[in-house]
């Protein structure tokens, strides 16, 4: 009877470990905002749904006083969130709340620094310390060196001039400064992110400030630096980490800036790792390339099975993201016979089903021919005998056999 | 240049350009003197060319540039304005009118008698085509990569090896005096022993979306254009382009296999073999017509411990081209004419009489007109060739299938993966087929 005891102890000592190494989720966010001079409300709404989209955050916006208002109301209890998102740029706060903030990311809070936020209180110097690089607010030599890239090189420049500009909107070309890092670890090397404002001339304290990202602020695309302008970093202060995105200017609908897989993603994984210091989520298959921008217009990630399901309504012409979807996760079952199965299955069922198109079970029969086992052979041989499918199912075949 | 004169002239010319450019025991070539079962080819050789496309025509070209070397008598093209373009060009370089144009390569081949054909064409029709020309005994200078598949380039090795025929692959870095030079200190072990070889290729690609289908511009026999691949409707995309489209091709990263994996091949030893293990991943566009990979990156595992990452250039220290790292240190080449090492004095290492000598080319196409005279093998040889675009097809597939590749590089099969295995081909679509050797 004892020793049943004693197993249950350990048991529930186990389990105990075992729950506690469990994926976090939920972490409690803030995003604040209410002041800006872009707009905040469109951006805000559209920042908790990208965060919360990922089941790791739970968020909530909370707006300071109108612009003018009394800041003495402004009072959030910090203490009650992993997460601080700034898509705010207007009146200083409190003292009080400053100081509150300063606690709290020197405590091991973790910010995320949206776009025109790095604008925010040009004065306050904990905060600037915080953000790394800054722009207006008559931002000049005295808040800092710009920092940039030139000839591949990381510049800390301290010479005098003004912090922040941009030149015409336009798409830019994103390209990765650290593949090491968790939040760059396996992105595109280059990819070209919606068109935004390609924020430049930036400057700050920039201490303990790793730059991530770079775009080339290219004169001849509509008004430029000539140099490879930060546009993703990180920053230690105290034991807080913060994540910076200088990009995302928020149009109507968020526009391409904000539906900008990129963007979208690179701030999820921002979000995380300044909450626990790693990445855990797999880069999506929707991840922009060199080749093109690719948005998100509705802020989520298509999943396999739905992918499979918009297969069978695909015609030329039409977007091809469902067969990257599939192929994508094609690959991340890589020698789980199960789960391949599973996809096999819901592939079949497109190609017996009289709804699909001739086009979508054709992308499918390609799929098959090398990752489908038995289970799918009857369903393509009777495609065998179908006039417009018979090369595809005669293709399929003959590698499966 | 008269019959009775060019003969002499020929030997004297040949043998010239052999003391120049070629570093073997040999004087006088033996198929001037109808050694070695070859018929002495005419002074000029008596070329053809299929696919007239730009890089068809880039290459008729240099071959015309050899002055009085070649003559071009036939051309074969699935694009009647390219035929008609590359007929102008023969016919002005012949000041004639008389060269013959085909828009089927089977006629072409049954037709016409030459010395040597030059293959200009998507990967998807090399298989069939690199295959039948070297079964009717043509010699063949060929575009790289040597095959789609790894099936198909088995089958184009067979074909060219049984038949005899003198192949040369359009690898022109071969003939580049520092990729030689790179390639000839590393084999030479001036890095120490090679660990580690890092081939930095271009990242790819631009995005056209996902355009409707059009019509056939008239010029365009679609169907023939698409021969073996499965059959689609035209959008737009057809020469030069089809490098973004996987069914046929690879993307840059096949397109440069050729370049800077041969080379790397070349500098460490391994050109007549294959990695062991394979594994990496590739980023692909999220959508759009276009579908090869825009990134790569890949991990060979050879047998003798060499390692070889595949990667484009962007992810890379050393960015395009190969290094060649070893226990001593490191040489890097690329195009511009570029070389480099770790230690400066590496590059002005002599290298002795008893050591290695790579074969010496100037002229990539005037060591194809020569070893056709010649009997001799080309620089760029067609199993040299296939050992360069395995790599980069096996990489595909590692990438493809998201799994680690084991190959067995003597056997040239994939081991205990029968999904991948069935990537080492692509069916043909009727009434096509690999042709038997």
């Amino acid at each position: 009877m004892k020793r049943k005891y004693i197993i249950l102890i350990v048991l529930a000592g186990l389990f105990g470990i075992f729950s506690s190494c469990k994926k976090e989720t939920g972490f409690n966010t803030l995003i604040i905002t209410g002041q800006n001079n872009h707009n905040w409300q469109v951006s805000s709404p559209l920042l908790k749904q990208i965060l919360d989209e990922t089941g790791l955050f739970t968020s909530e916006i909370m707006k300071t006083p109108a612009t003018g208002g009394d800041m003495n109301t402004f009072n959030p209890d910090f203490s009650k969130y992993k997460l601080v998102v700034i898509d705010y740029n207007g009146d200083s706060w409190n003292e009080k709340t400053n100081k509150a903030f300063v606690d709290y990311v020197s405590n091991g809070g973790g910010v995320v620094i949206y776009h025109a936020a790095n604008n925010s209180f040009p004065a306050w110097k904990e905060y600037n310390e915080m953000t790394g690089l800054g722009g207006w607010g008559d931002r000049n030599e005295k808040s800092g060196p710009y920092v940039y890239y030139k000839a591949g090189q990381l510049v800390t420049d301290t010479s005098a001039g003004i912090g922040g500009t941009h030149g015409k909107r336009r798409e830019f070309m994103v390209v990765s400064r650290k593949a090491d890092h968790p939040i760059t670890k396996g992105l595109p090397a280059r990819w070209l992110h919606g068109t935004d404002e390609l924020y430049s001339l930036l400057r700050g304290p920039a201490l303990n400030m790793e730059v991530l990202a770079t775009a080339f602020a290219d004169s001849a695309k509509g008004g430029g630096t000539m140099r490879d302008e930060p546009m993703l970093m990180t920053i230690a202060y105290g034991k807080g980490r913060i994540f910076h995105t200088a990009m995302g200017h928020a149009d109507e609908g968020g526009g391409p800036a904000m539906q900008c897989a990129g963007f979208i993603i690179t701030l999820q994984r921002g979000a995380e790792w300044a909450v626990t210091g790693n990445v855990t989520q797999p880069v999506p298959f929707d991840f922009p390339t060199a080749a093109g921008v690719v948005l998100r217009p509705d802020f989520k990630e298509v999943t396999v099975d739905e992918a499979i399901k918009n297969i069978g309504s695909y015609e030329i012409g039409k977007s091809t993201k469902n067969l990257t979807c599939l192929q994508y996760h094609i690959r991340k079952l890589a020698g789980d016979q199960a789960g391949l199965l599973n996809l096999e299955k819901q592939m079949v069922t497109v190609l017996e089903s009289s709804d699909a198109t001739t086009e979508g079970k054709k992308l499918l029969l390609r799929e098959l021919s090398w990752m489908g086992t038995s289970f799918c052979q009857p369903a393509i041989n009777k495609l065998s005998s179908v006039e417009e499918l018979k090369d595809e199912a005669a293709f399929a075949l003959e590698r499966l056999k | 240049m008269t019959k009775n004169s060019s003969r002499r002239e020929f030997v004297k010319r040949s043998a010239a350009l052999v003391a120049g450019s070629i570093v073997l025991p040999q004087i006088i070539p033996s198929s001037v003197l109808g050694m070695g079962g070859r018929t002495a080819p005419s002074d000029r050789l008596v070329m053809g060319a299929i696919g007239t496309g730009s890089q068809g025509m880039s290459n008729m070209r240099d071959f015309l540039d050899l002055k009085d070397a070649v003559r071009f008598v036939a051309v074969c093209d699935v694009d009647s304005v390219h035929l008609a373009g590359a007929k102008r060009t023969v016919d002005g370089a012949n000041k004639s009118n008389d060269c013959r144009t085909y828009g089927d390569f089977r006629e072409f081949l049954a037709k016409e008698k030459l010395d040597a054909v030059s293959i200009a064409l998507p990967d998807h029709w090399h298989g069939i085509i690199y295959s039948e020309a070297a079964n009717r005994k043509m010699n063949v200078y060929g575009e790289k990569p040597i095959c789609r598949t790894i099936n198909d380039g088995k089958t184009i090795v067979k074909a060219v090896k049984d038949n005899n025929i003198i192949w040369q692959t359009g690898s022109w870095q071969r003939s580049e005096a520092n990729f030689h030079r790179g390639a000839e200190l590393a084999v030479n072990g001036r890095v120490g022993k090679i660990k580690y070889i890092e081939v930095g290729l271009p990242d790819g690609g631009n995005n056209i979306g996902t355009p409707p289908v059009m019509d056939v511009p008239p010029q365009l026999n679609w169907e023939m254009w698409l021969g073996p691949a499965l059959k689609v409707p035209y959008r737009g995309v057809s020469h030069w382009d089809w490098r973004w489209i996987l069914d046929y091709s690879g993307g840059q990263l096949t397109d440069w296999a050729g370049h800077h994996i041969d080379i790397a091949n070349w500098g460490a030893g391994l050109e007549h073999t294959g990695p062991s293990e394979i594994s990496g991943s590739g980023i692909y566009p999220a959508e759009g017509l276009y579908n090869v990979p825009v990134e790569y990156d890949f991990l060979c595992k050879y047998a003798n411990g060499i390692e070889m990452r595949v990667a484009n250039a962007a992810r890379l220290k050393h960015g395009m081209g190969t290094v060649w790292q070893g226990d001593l240190g490191w040489i890097h080449v690329d195009r511009g004419n570029r070389i480099s090492a770790s230690d400066p004095a590496i590059l002005n290492e002599v290298i002795g009489e008893n050591e290695i000598h790579l074969y010496k080319s100037e002229n990539h196409w005037q060591n194809f007109v020569d070893c056709v005279r010649s009997g001799k093998p080309a620089i760029a040889p067609v199993e040299v060739a296939y050992r360069a675009i395995s790599v980069g097809l096996l990489g595909e597939i590692a990438m493809t299938t998201g799994q680690t590749i084991k190959w067995d590089p003597d056997k040239e099969e994939i081991i205990g993966n029968p999904a991948a295995s069935k990537l080492l081909s692509r069916p043909y679509r009727k009434p096509w087929t690999l042709p038997t050797v």
